[in-house]
């Protein structure tokens, strides 16, 4: 429906559309002809003047030019305020490569990280966690795992004193006889600390290192079942495809006692420098744990049977992350501790 | 120990290789370290004989060169010598043309001095079988076979095995022992020779008498006599053989003590028998202040705890240690007195540890020699005596023995091997492995009695034997099963879960953790400690003086690291450590009990963070200790107010601070400005700002229990309020945050120090910002306006302090 009245204006309209380029310019133009005092609008309010007849011919057609700008007015201005939000965000448009925001990445120490993982793979076995003290009596970390003074064992681990009856535990052990004084069995308990060995610090040397020991004692407990638990914790700590081997050993707390291999995972056995050409890595000392430890707190050994074992932390660690000099554990350059973020 | 592989095939005729007998040997528990080949660089070097000295071709660097005709039976050779030794007959080592020597050095015809020397004749230094030069040309018997490759002659064509043996394996320490070893692992029979003695008409016991006052500390004492003896230089196969398991030569009949020792595993000594007063032994105590000059020409004292070989005048040597210098074997003796003893292991230990001196003797006598072996020791050194250095053997063998060794027999059940092991192998195969092993074996059904000799004094209880039959039967054998047994809780201590907490939270806020050795130095130990303090916890033994305290302070190892990352350039340095320190427990080194606190260390120098394209670089200061301190304890559950003061040594007095408990007042941790003089003793230049937590004391407080508060219903309402406190006003802010939250009454929800600005002139002006909110209604304007200014006025009022405009 058109109208002479109206034609004219809506085409101006509709060219003044098509005319404008910018958002600001499309609501220019809606005031122009849609706003208070716009043209199509005015029109709209003269109707009352108009004769009866022409008042529904130009009322029709003015509403319907008014409902098409209005539709086309939306729709350029839909494109355009796309348009113009493109060009805002491309002139601001940000260098994706540029680094992120980090937050700064703390360390956890490699030695406490191992720690903990071989920690964790025996409290998933049902070993509680106990400590003890760093400072030990000779009788809890010598006399009562079977060490007399004067045995020549005493020689495997030459020891730092305190005082003649006092001195820097030489293992973990003495928590494993504080653990079955107080308690009876069965025992299953995991001991990590500190220990001391009067040893000059090398590539593979420490005089103060971190061990982990664990300890079971139950009616009937078999070396068949330390060496199924090691397995597994060779495979939690090692790969799933890690083998060991068991070798004849001696110290004084465990009889029979077994030095623990694990397959050289560098090379898989067939021999390489990280095994030493034999294809095995070891990794720690264990043993059924000797009648006369067991008697020492008040354990029959009739009664019951027991093993232990112990492992070097920074030696596994060493192992793990392929650490060829000990003393980088005690040194904590920042660039050594940063790579295990 | 080195073993010859040649030495234990005389004993046991195995067909397997040096390598393959070491492996075996391994999986049996005895550690080879080493297996290294005797002469691996010797080729075609032969025994000569110097048929004639043809004439001297003058001097060279000091020696007089001759041309020597020289003999290999088949061929006649022109050689150029400058050796002091050549003399005419006399058979040497000798290189021909076409020989190698070892590096690699090929021996040809050489021009020299005017002649052409064809080949030459070596030393033992140039041959790599000893030190020894300057005395000149390896020489040989003289019934050597002419012609005969050295090699072959000496007996090189040999690999020494380096066995490390636990110290439960004494027997394992001679060439027998080893032999027995590899017999039971491959069932090949031990063969042992008997000794047989050709002895003289002289009676023993009239020659020498033993006395042995202190039969606690000696069980058996046994003394040959060997007369007539001619002392001199080993033959040449002796001195090799010695040489090659890392024994020096010295004369024929102390070369035979050696030998011997190594071959059987006892230690001998053999004294000047005219040195001997009244030709007696006694075996006593050491007097008080008895001296004694050792062998090594040592001048010793001894203490009355130490055994001793003496005469009825004088000590003459330290039992099973080391033998006296003017009693030892010399050139001119010519009678021998051979002592075989067996001494208290626990004795020659602490003697040996107490002079010092560890001798290949002490070693063995400290892990328990075989009280039987000591006899065919002794006849085996007696028989060797005579056949290098001639004489005659007295008749008999002195033998004080009071308490004769009764084997002990150790009953095994197959049911405990099968108990322990998990496995058991059949009754007759464990017999089978004690009678390999030289245990002799009765079987009663499922049970054997097995009989330990002498020689095996490890093997003490059922236990150690399950040990023997899975060591030989195969240790693969272990079946792989999992405990069964009831469940239980598992259970970490509380220390354990607090480090953990502490840990994750200070890595999360970016700090990197150390682990540092327990150890002090007096040094920067003494800036650690305070006047009040107690004396550090010291080592009797420690490594190095630098070493020789415990950590007495909880920075001490963290400094140490902070000083080594500066020193490395890297001068952005956030780093903890968990760790105790060790300390006297009540305050004095009198009362022994030492106690071990623990602390969480924390210690930050240079940038807050690393500089980056969007922000620059920030220093950080003493409130980033303190707040990293406020972080860990708020992963721990609790809260803590800051203080100035603090009783650790070590920090800035004027910027130390110390954290307490919000509720009871206990300290939980220290924190400042670390001292410049720390600073300069661990040779850090930059400021060092730390923190420490008291993690025993932090454990010791109830932690509230967690409860959830409802979200408030209604808008809060803040208002904000500066103060300026006056150049001379000592006010913290801790203490007008504190008035802040007593006077705003029962709304106030929050106190926050927003601001703060110095003024040039020394003011200084302090802005919080106050939330109020209630929890059942909209707070009005006029009512939180009325609320604000009664509490800026009375601060103002209770600090003198001026409203900022």
């Amino acid at each position: 429906m058109t109208h002479p009245r109206v034609d004219a204006i809506a085409r101006e309209a509709r060219e003044a559309v098509a005319a404008a380029r910018t958002a600001a310019e499309l609501e220019q133009v809606r005031v122009k002809y849609l706003g208070r005092q716009g043209a199509i609008t005015q029109l709209l309010r003269a109707l009352g003047a108009m004769s009866a007849a022409e008042r529904p011919l130009v009322g029709a057609a003015a509403n319907e030019a008014k409902r098409e700008i209005e539709g086309l007015l939306d729709e350029r201005l839909g494109v355009a305020q796309e348009h113009e939000r493109t060009r805002a965000r491309a002139a601001a448009r940000p260098d994706l490569t540029l680094p992120g925001r980090r937050p700064p990445r703390g360390v956890v120490h490699p030695l406490k990280r191992v720690e903990d993982e071989i920690v964790e793979v025996f409290a998933g076995l049902g070993f509680s966690v106990v400590e003890g003290p760093e400072i030990e009596s000779d009788y809890l970390n010598f006399e009562a795992l079977n060490i007399p003074k004067e045995h020549p064992a005493r020689d495997m681990q030459d020891t730092f004193y305190i005082s003649e009856s006092t001195l820097l535990r030489t293992h973990t052990s003495p928590v494993q006889i504080r653990t079955m004084q107080a308690q009876r069995p069965p025992v299953r308990v995991i001991v990590p600390g500190t220990v001391y060995r009067r040893d000059v610090a090398d590539m593979t040397h420490s005089p103060v290192f971190h061990q982990v020991e664990g300890l079971a004692v139950d009616r009937d407990i078999s070396m068949g079942d330390l060496k199924g638990t090691l397995e597994l914790f060779a495979r939690e700590m090692f790969g799933q495809q890690s083998k060991i081997r068991f070798r004849p050993s001696f110290f004084p707390f465990t009889e029979p006692s077994a030095e623990v291999d694990v397959l050289c995972f560098v090379c898989g056995g067939g021999g390489c420098r990280m095994c030493k050409q034999s294809g095995w890595l070891e990794i720690l000392g264990s043993g059924m744990v000797h009648p006369n430890v067991l008697r020492n707190v008040g354990y029959d050994p009739e009664e019951v049977t027991g093993w232990a074992f112990g492992m070097g932390i920074e030696r596994i660690a060493m192992l793990k992350y392929g650490v060829d000099d000990l003393r980088l554990f005690f040194e904590n350059d920042l660039r050594f501790l940063r790579q295990f973020a | 120990m080195k073993i010859s592989y040649r030495w234990i095939r005389e004993f046991v005729d195995l067909q397997i290789t040096a390598e393959q007998a070491a492996d075996r040997l391994i999986n049996a528990g005895v550690e080879v370290a080493s297996l290294t080949p005797v002469a691996p660089g010797l080729k075609g070097v032969v025994v000569g004989e110097i048929e004639s000295i043809e004439r001297e071709l003058g001097e060279s660097h000091g020696h007089r060169l001759v041309l020597c005709r020289v003999s290999t039976g088949s061929q006649r050779f022109s050689v150029v010598c400058g050796a002091p030794n050549v003399a005419r007959g006399m058979r040497a080592a000798f290189a021909p043309p076409g020989a190698v020597l070892p590096g690699n050095r090929a021996i040809g015809a050489a021009a020299m001095h005017g002649t052409t020397s064809e080949g030459m004749l070596c030393s033992e230094r140039e041959l790599d079988l000893g030190e020894e030069h300057e005395a000149g040309v390896l020489t040989l018997e003289p019934d050597a076979p002419l012609g005969a490759d050295l090699v072959g002659h000496l007996g090189l064509d040999d690999v020494v095995l380096e066995i490390e043996i636990t110290p439960n394996r004494p027997d394992c320490l001679s060439v027998v022992g080893v032999a027995r070893e590899l017999s039971a692992l491959t069932g090949t029979p031990l063969r042992v020779p008997k000794i047989a003695l050709v002895e003289s008409d002289e009676d023993a016991h009239v020659l020498a008498r033993v006395r042995v006052d202190d039969p606690d500390l000696c069980h058996r004492f046994t003394a040959r006599v060997i007369s007539d003896v001619k002392v001199g230089p080993s033959p040449a196969w002796m001195a090799a053989r010695l040489r090659a398991v890392g024994l020096r030569p010295i004369s024929n009949v102390v070369d035979v003590t050696n030998y011997v020792m190594w071959e059987i595993g006892h230690p001998l000594h053999a004294f000047d028998w005219a040195t001997v007063t009244d030709a007696t032994i006694v075996v006593r105590r050491a007097e008080r202040n008895e001296r004694l000059k050792t062998l090594d020409g040592q001048d010793r004292a001894l203490d009355p705890a130490m055994l001793l070989i003496t005469d009825p005048r004088r000590a003459l040597g330290v039992a099973g240690v080391m033998g006296g210098a003017d009693s030892e074997v010399t050139a001119g003796t010519t009678r021998v007195l051979l002592e075989s003893a067996y001494f208290l292991p626990g004795s020659v230990r602490r003697t040996s540890r107490a002079l010092g001196l560890k001798t290949d003797a002490a070693y063995r006598f400290e892990r328990g020699a075989d009280i039987n072996a000591l006899v065919d020791g002794s006849a085996r050194a007696a028989q060797l005596i005579h056949a290098l250095a001639g004489g005659r053997i007295a008749r008999g063998m002195i033998d004080v023995y009071p308490t004769p060794h009764a084997p002990p027999r150790i009953r095994l059940r197959m049911s405990r091997v099968r108990r322990l092991l998990g496995i058991a192998p059949p009754a007759e195969t464990a017999a089978a492995i004690f009678d390999g092993l030289g245990l002799p074996t009765e079987r009663r059904g499922e049970e054997l009695d097995v009989r330990v000799p002498s020689f095996r004094r490890d093997l003490t209880m059922e236990d150690d034997l399950v040990e023997e039959v899975i060591r030989v039967w195969g240790y693969d054998r272990i079946p792989s099963t999992l405990p069964g047994g009831a469940i239980s809780l598992v259970r970490l201590p509380e220390t354990r879960r607090q480090d953990r907490l502490v840990r994750t939270a200070l890595v999360g806020a970016g700090m990197v953790e150390a682990v540092t050795y327990s150890f002090g130095d007096p040094k920067s130990a003494a800036v650690l400690r305070g006047p009040e303090d107690a004396p550090p916890v010291a080592l009797l033994n420690p490594m190095s003086e630098e070493a020789s305290l415990l950590r007495g302070h909880p920075l001490e190892g963290l400094l140490g690291v902070v000083a080594t990352n500066v020193r490395r350039r890297q001068p952005n340095v956030r780093m903890f450590e968990i760790a105790p320190t060790y300390v006297w427990d009540r305050g004095a080194p009198s009362a022994s009990a030492t106690r071990e606190p623990r602390w969480a260390a924390i210690a930050l120098t240079g940038a807050r963070g690393d500089a980056g394209w969007d922000r620059a670089e920030s220093a950080v200061d003493v409130y980033d200790a303190k707040g990293m301190a406020e972080h860990a304890l708020g992963a721990l559950g609790l809260h803590a107010r800051g203080r100035s003061g603090g009783r650790l040594a070590g920090f800035e007095s004027d910027s130390h601070g110390v954290l307490i408990s919000g509720d009871d007042g206990i300290t939980l941790g220290e924190f400042g400005e670390v001292a410049a003089t720390v600073r300069a003793a661990f040779g850090i230049d930059a400021p060092v700002f730390a923190a420490v937590l008291d993690l025993d004391a932090a454990a010791a407080l109830p932690r509230a229990p967690s409860r959830q508060e409802p979200l408030p219903r209604f808008p809060p309402v803040q208002r904000d309020v500066a103060f300026v406190l006056g150049a001379d006003q000592e006010i913290a802010a801790a203490d007008v945050d504190a008035a802040l939250r007593e006077e705003a009454g029962p709304l106030l929800r929050d106190v926050a120090l927003f601001d703060l600005f110095r003024f040039p002139d020394g003011r200084r002006s302090l802005a919080w910002r106050l939330t109020f909110q209630a929890a059942d209604r909209t707070l009005t304007d006029d009512e939180v306006n009325a609320i604000h200014a009664g509490i800026v006025q009375r601060i103002a009022e209770r600090f003198q302090v001026v409203l900022r405009a």
